[in-house]
């Protein structure tokens, strides 16, 4: 191997491992029963971040330097069996470089920004070993090439941002919305899971390489034809659904404005929401087996978007109203990368994530930017856009207006069709139970009582 | 409209009176969060605020117990307040074990514990409560308990001696402890049976004593019953869809779509919304479309629709006020201000209708029929009619019973411990007097007790500051020479360190105090600003309009300016909404959204930068730094057009002579006499307008000082002046400035007009006010953990610009949470006291008042509602922050341009955030006057709004005799002489050396400079 390639391997794992130290670390203080400082955890974040975003912008100058497009790191097998092998392995490529290099910078932002934010609160240590974790998990999931590295990281983030969501614990608001989501995720995460399944069942192994062969992203073999791949990419999608809150999962999106406001920019504006699509960008080859999967991609990131676009128009909080601007941009990314536009859907992701990110920093300052505004302007900013609503029937315009602020309905659907009758098959399972048990019990009938 | 309706409405505006009055919070005005309760005293208020609202009225008894060991609370003055609280009764003794005093002040000092029932069985089961004593009671007490206790076993309960009363629990606890082997008994064992003994017979007491009911949470709503029965939580399922509908009828802008048939009213929108579409709506609200579109076809008014609802839900005449106050409560954020922009109208672009309040009740009460039934079916099994839940599910409620029967001997039980009553004298005791006992114990309530902690917390402050005064009484006689220059700032607290150091820096200068609007009343338009805004007290509607123009020379100049500056707001407007459509959106994104990381990490890394890189272009568009102000109408009538700007020359003449003469400032005028109003800027605030100067109302006062400065400078107001004897001598000139409290710039304004003549003696005053400034930075940084304490003066004039342009920062500055104490009088009465930014300083001189007093009565006229508005609101905020306050600022969502949600859902949070309000002392404002006893008490009789406040304890007052200096404190109706006892104040050289190394509050100190 030349020695570039073995360097480069070295600052693929050097990219990695700060954040996992510096996780380490939180969890060593805490086993010691030690309570970091703020200012101690403030240096630590961006020594660790600084460190990463080092090593990740020196690996893409040597990779442009020499011109490799696709380096793979094995870091060995984690379990072998005769069918399975299951094991750690990081690549590093234009998409899993750049999307690195944007969640390094955007957290270095946050983290920056969070340390004074967060200031004298209470769980200041917790949303540092949490954003510690979401950004372990980010780092992992963004350099995995093999399903199940990626699913480490997926659930890193997963379980970090819902931890997040419900920081205000004393509240009871918080984590009730924050367990919304984590049942949301769950859901996500059943399907990637089932994914990595299918995906050893068709190779033996986890790698993205045995899918798409050697060739550099976006390049592949076109070899994926088959219903099995049709399945997994349809597992795929719909992980990859949950995670960016395209339809029916949108109702969590506005659920999880309830952290810190720097949390709910970086996750929800920037980074998470768009992990789906970085799914999707990595597995499009997966994609590209079924041209009927390539349309389903399409239509359902084209009625996100509609929806989104709906729903933000009628939103009265600027939260809200930014977390459903970049749904809508999130659901035109995905049907770029239904229609095979990866390079732009990549550049359309960076681009946004940043933006938005600035945005949803900004948004307590909404009012005095208004008033700027009003003084520029000499008048009241209004939106002007086309107010193409005003030409459709009375009629619709109520209708499409309320199941716009009923957010299309997607929670009570969820909750009317799916999460009650799942709930009622359960408690009438366990009624069933209780009453089999009494019987076997022998316990005569009459003292049965009523069932809760 | 028949009798019963417009009773109902009635009824509803009564309630409506409990609703935040807080209006939009881009003018953030600060008023007394009680102020529907100020009819009664501090303390009934305070409590049944609590009992309405839910919130804490005082701070906890941990709290205070925390200050009392710090010495914040002095046990003397505890005991001191404690006896003036009981008056004669102190003394009387308590079933002959203790002083009704010594109990209360044991429940003071000593942590009762008290819980449910089962949380007490775990304590006794877990802990060492039945081994030992506890841990606060005193060795020798102890000692002398257990000797008692075992004297008694040993004499007369062993074996039955004929004629001795036996406990009927001894036979059991002997059992347990091996009475068999008593006398080798160890001293623990004796410790643990004394323990169990005592328990045992407070047990015992209860049961003598009898059955007492506790009071019951009052259960008015189906909600409130549900709740305690562990059922689902209808309010979940009500306020989802009424706070979207809420916001959706209020927004003021962020919507790109707005609410249809919104000018129709709240009811009729939500009536039309609903009879459409919906059937994917949520599970509970099966039915209601049918409903509302009954409700429609038969042209329900929205009143009608309420009685309908009520009727259903099975409310009885006699309940129905306090049902829709409780009903109201529920969501009291938006009903507030629904109920708010319907008063005020002007306050708010898109205004609503009439009656909007009533539609809220309506829909609200509409809505919660269908989540009632449906909560109570899903999650209680209850399947029959509305009108009757309440009653039955009253019958569901489990018994209290035997928890308060444990709870009330264990309160008891632990008293005796530290009051030394031992097993012995409490089993003697006669049945009558366990009643007693447990009256006595329990009429002392949590809440009693914190309010006598309180008093106590109050009365510590209280001597320090008048002991601060009286100890320079006598001093301090007024220079006879000229000053070498004047200033008059704000009243404001934050405005009592910058005087002080104006004074270190320039011994020879003098400082004045006015509300800081100074007398100039108007709507002002600035030359960039595009409304109106209104530079007066609230309470105040200005009847003239200024605006500020371009100098005539730079006209051209400015016009181009306007329309870059035109050009680029629509740019940035069409920018940020074409980033939230489809097609723009992904355009924006895909092409510049890479180049928002430059902004982005610029702004977050070095936010100090970017704020001057910022403002260096921004001088380019921004107008011609020479403005003038349309100050001279000519026409009669002022209005809001050009022509109609201005004051005509009488009504300059009045305001100048009204505010010279309430500070007092008639002679003795300096060469240059400096004006200064103040605002504050802040990034990522949407509480900043809360940090502008509130006799403003919310607004930056700089215009005003401006205005004023250029009517004292006008010769004809000089000439009327004369003639009305205040002489301004021909070479004094008056300029206006804006000290902004944030960043602690100063800036002037009408620079270009300062003749040559003053050249110098301006620049030299400009150095001083600077120079004040960096100090008064200095002085500010030690109040934040962020910056160190061993900064530079220069360091710390850097950090706090930087904090005010910080995005992440969301403590820019302290605001008002140093208030304490408002000084009326002179300022030689005050002048180099350290205050620690605690006081406002109102410049009075009652030698120059007429024998009817009638400058201190304007004065406090609007002094006493302005600064007892926003201490109360400061105490409010900070002993409940959730409750009163609107919690943390983290997790904050501007909603509607009109407030703050938590996260995405949630009422609007009204009150101070927690991150404004941290370091704060909740004491109740303490006025310092000034006059003469007699004065105060004919003032307070002629001014309703002052003896309300005064009267009922909403604030502390006392008076200082101008010509003595002796002190008195106003106590339930009279005055009582207050003889200090503290020796002379430290000393310190500068106000630095004072307060160096000390981020708390301070004590009051002498600085020698400033003198």
């Amino acid at each position: 191997m030349p020695f570039h390639e073995s360097f480069l391997s070295w600052l693929g794992l050097m990219i990695v491992a700060p954040p996992a130290a510096l996780l380490a670390i939180f969890f060593a203080a805490f086993l010691l029963n030690r309570r970091l400082q703020e200012e101690p955890i403030g240096r630590l974040i961006q020594g660790t971040i600084s460190l990463s975003l080092l090593a990740a912008v020196s690996a893409s100058a040597i990779m442009l330097w020499h011109r490799v497009a696709h380096h793979a790191i094995e870091l060995g097998d984690w379990v072998i069996t005769p069918h399975y092998h299951l094991k750690f392995e990081f690549v590093l490529d234009l998409l899993s470089l750049s999307y690195v290099m944007l969640t390094l910078v955007l957290c270095a932002v946050i983290g920056a920004f969070s340390t004074r934010y967060l200031h004298r609160e209470r769980g200041y240590q917790r949303f540092f070993v949490l954003f510690a974790l979401f950004l372990l998990g980010m780092v992992t999931a963004s350099l995995s090439d093999t399903v199940e590295t990626l699913f480490a990281g997926w659930e890193m983030v997963g379980l970090s941002s819902v931890l997040l969501i419900a920081f205000f614990q004393e509240r009871p608001s918080p984590p009730r919305n924050g367990l919304r989501v984590w049942v949301v995720y769950r859901i996500c995460d059943v399907a990637l899971m089932l994914a990595a399944i299918l995906m050893h069942e068709i190779n033996g192994a986890g790698d993205f390489d045995h899918l798409v062969g050697d060739r550099a992203w976006p390049a592949h073999d076109p070899l994926l034809i088959g219903p099995h791949f049709t399945m997994l990419g349809v597992l795929f999608v719909i992980a990859a659904a949950g995670k960016s809150a395209l339809i029916p999962f949108s109702g969590w999106l506005p659920r999880a404005m309830e952290g810190p406001t720097p949390s709910s920019a970086v996750f929800y504006g920037a980074l998470s929401v768009h992990l789906g699509a970085f799914l999707l960008l990595r597995v499009s080859p997966v994609l590209d087996s079924s041209i009927w999967l390539q349309v389903a991609v399409v239509v359902l990131g084209l009625s996100t978007s509609a929806f989104a676009y709906l729903a933000g128009r009628v939103q009265t909080d600027i939260k809200s109203a930014l977390a459903f601007a970049s749904l809508t941009q999130v659901g035109i990314i995905i049907a770029e990368i239904g229609l095979g536009f990866r390079y732009l859907a990549l550049l359309h992701l960076l681009g946004h994530a940043c933006l938005r990110t600035l945005q949803f920093l900004r948004a307590p300052s909404l009012l005095h930017d208004h008033h700027q505004l009003e003084n520029a302007i000499g008048s009241r900013p209004r939106e002007e856009g086309v107010m193409w609503e005003q030409r459709l029937p009375i009629k619709v315009q109520h209708w499409l207006y309320r199941f716009s602020l009923e957010r299309g309905y997607l929670d009570s659907i969820l909750e009317n069709w799916v999460a009650r009758p799942f709930v009622a098959l359960f408690r009438s399972l366990d009624g069933l139970e209780t009453r089999w048990a009494r019987i076997l019990d022998g316990e005569p009938k009459t003292k049965e009582a009523r069932d809760p | 409209m028949t009798d019963t309706r417009q009773h109902l409405a009635h009824q509803i505006q009564h309630a409506a009176h409990l609703l935040p009055a807080q209006g939009p919070i881009g003018v953030f005005i600060h008023h007394n969060t009680l102020h529907a309760f100020e009819h009664q005293t501090f303390d009934e208020a305070v409590r049944t605020g609590s009992k309405v609202f839910g919130c804490e009225p005082y701070l906890t008894e941990d709290r205070y117990r925390e200050e009392l060991s710090r010495g914040r609370i002095l046990f003397s003055e505890l005991r001191s307040v404690l006896e003036r609280d009981l008056g004669t009764q102190a003394n009387e003794t308590v079933h002959g074990l203790s002083s009704r005093l010594d109990l209360r002040l044991a429940m003071l000092q000593h942590p009762l514990r008290s819980g449910d029932g089962r949380e007490l069985d775990w304590f006794m089961a877990e802990t060492d409560a039945l081994l030992k004593a506890r841990r606060d009671v005193s060795e020798v007490q102890r000692k002398r308990l257990i000797t008692e206790t075992r004297h008694w076993v040993m004499r007369r309960l062993r074996g039955s001696l004929p004629g001795v009363e036996r406990p009927t629990w001894i036979d059991d606890l002997f059992l347990r402890f091996k009475e068999t082997r008593i006398e080798d008994w160890s001293d623990a064992s004796w410790e643990a049976f004394t323990m169990s003994a005592l328990w045992e017979v407070c047990r015992e007491g209860v049961r003598i004593a009898g059955e007492r009911t506790p009071d019951s949470k009052p259960m008015i709503r189906h909600r409130d019953l549900m709740d305690a029965l562990g059922g689902m939580d209808s309010d979940l399922l009500v306020n989802d869809v009424l706070i979207r509908f809420c916001a959706a009828f209020l927004d003021q802008g962020i919507a790109h779509w707005t609410l249809p048939e919104r000018d129709r009213g709240f009811y009729h929108a939500f009536n039309t919304m609903h009879r459409e579409g919906g059937t994917a709506s949520a599970w509970w609200t099966a039915g209601l479309r049918e409903e509302v579109a009954r409700l429609q076809d038969a042209g329900v008014s929205a009143l009608a629709c309420i009685q309908e609802s009520l009727d259903a839900l099975g409310v009885k005449a006699d309940e129905v006020e306090d049902f829709i106050s409780a009903t109201l409560l529920a969501l009291r954020g938006w009903g507030g201000m629904i109920w708010h922009v319907e008063q005020r109208a002007d306050r708010v672009h898109h205004a609503v209708p009439q009656d909007s309040l009533i539609d809220f009740l309506a829909v609200r009460l509409l809505l919660e029929r269908f989540a009632v039934r449906e909560a109570a079916r899903v999650s209680l099994g209850y399947e029959s009619d509305l009108t009757t839940m309440r009653a039955e599910l009253k019958q569901r409620l489990p018994s209290v019973r035997p928890n308060c029967d444990k709870q009330r001997a264990f309160l008891v039980f632990q008293l005796a411990q530290v009051l030394g009553w031992t097993p012995e004298q409490l089993f003697h005791l006669e049945p009558q007097a366990w009643v007693v006992l447990f009256d006595e114990v329990e009429s002392f309530t949590e809440l009693d007790r914190r309010r006598v902690f309180h008093l106590a917390y109050e009365h510590r402050f209280r001597v320090q500051t008048l002991d601060a005064l009286a100890s320079r009484a006598g001093k301090n006689v007024a220079p006879k020479e000229r000053p070498s220059f004047q200033a008059v700032f704000c009243i404001d607290e934050r405005e009592e360190s910058i005087r002080r150091h104006v004074e270190e820096v320039a011994p020879t200068a003098e400082t004045f105090g006015a509300a800081g609007f100074f007398g100039v009343v108007m709507y002002y338009r600035g030359a960039a600003a595009a409304d109106f805004t209104p530079l007066c007290p609230v309470v105040v509607r200005p009847q003239h309009w200024v605006s500020e123009t371009v100098d005539k020379r730079l006209l051209e100049e400015e016009r181009r300016r306007s329309s870059t500056r035109r050009r680029l707001g629509m740019a940035l407007q069409s920018f940020h909404g074409g980033s939230r459509r489809i097609v723009s959106g992904a355009f924006f994104s895909a092409t510049i959204g890479l180049l928002a990381t430059v902004p982005l990490v610029a702004r977050v890394v070095f936010p100090r930068l970017t704020a001057r890189f910022r403002g260096f272009f921004g001088s380019f568009i921004a107008p011609p730094p020479v403005t003038r102000l349309n100050l001279e109408r000519s026409c009669e009538k002022p209005a809001p057009e050009e022509s109609g700007h201005g004051f005509l020359p009488e009504e300059m003449i009045n305001i100048a002579e009204r505010i010279l003469r309430d500070i007092g400032l008639t002679s003795g005028f300096a060469r240059v006499v400096l004006f200064f109003g103040h605002g504050s800027t802040s990034m990522n605030n949407p509480h900043e307008s809360a940090h502008d100067c509130g006799a403003c109302g919310g607004g930056v006062g700089g215009p005003n000082a401006r205005a004023i400065a250029e009517m004292l400078n006008d010769p004809r107001v000089r000439t009327a002046l004369k003639l009305r004897s205040i002489e301004i001598p021909v070479d004094t000139i008056f300029i206006g400035g804006l000290h902004n409290t944030a960043n602690d710039n100063l800036t002037f304004s009408d620079v270009d007009r300062v003749p040559s003549s003053h050249q110098f003696e301006f620049e030299v005053a400009c150095k001083a006010v600077h120079e004040a400034s960096v100090r008064n930075a200095h002085e500010r940084a030690r109040r934040f953990g962020s910056a160190s304490l061993g900064l530079t003066l220069a360091a710390a004039k850097r950090h706090m610009e930087g904090r005010s342009e910080d995005l992440s920062q969301v403590r820019p500055e302290w605001g008002h949470a140093t208030n304490a104490i408002c000084i009326v009088g002179r300022r030689v009465k005050t002048r180099g006291l350290f205050l620690d930014r605690r006081a406002f300083l109102v410049s009075y001189d009652p030698a120059q008042d007429d024998a009817e007093t009638a400058i201190l009565a304007r004065i406090l006229g609007a002094v006493v509602p302005v600064c007892s508005g926003i201490n109360l609101e400061y105490y409010f905020s900070y002993v409940d922050s959730p409750g009163w306050g609107s919690g943390s600022k983290l997790p904050h969502n501007i909603t509607g341009l009109l407030g703050v949600m938590d996260g995405a859902l949630s009422d609007l949070r009204t009150g101070l955030p927690w991150q404004m309000v941290e370091i704060h002392e909740p004491v109740r404002l303490l006025f310092v006057i000034e006059t003469t006893a007699q004065a105060f008490l004919a003032i307070m009789e002629k001014n309703a709004a002052i003896k309300t406040m005064v009267a009922n304890a909403w604030v502390q007052v006392a008076v200082m005799d101008p010509v003595t200096g002796a002190l008195s404190v106003y106590h339930s109706g009279q005055f009582e002489p207050y003889t200090s006892q503290a020796g002379p104040l430290p000393v310190a050289a500068s106000s630095k050396e004072w307060y160096t190394g000390w981020r708390d509050h301070l004590e009051f100190a002498e600085i020698k400079t400033a003198a």
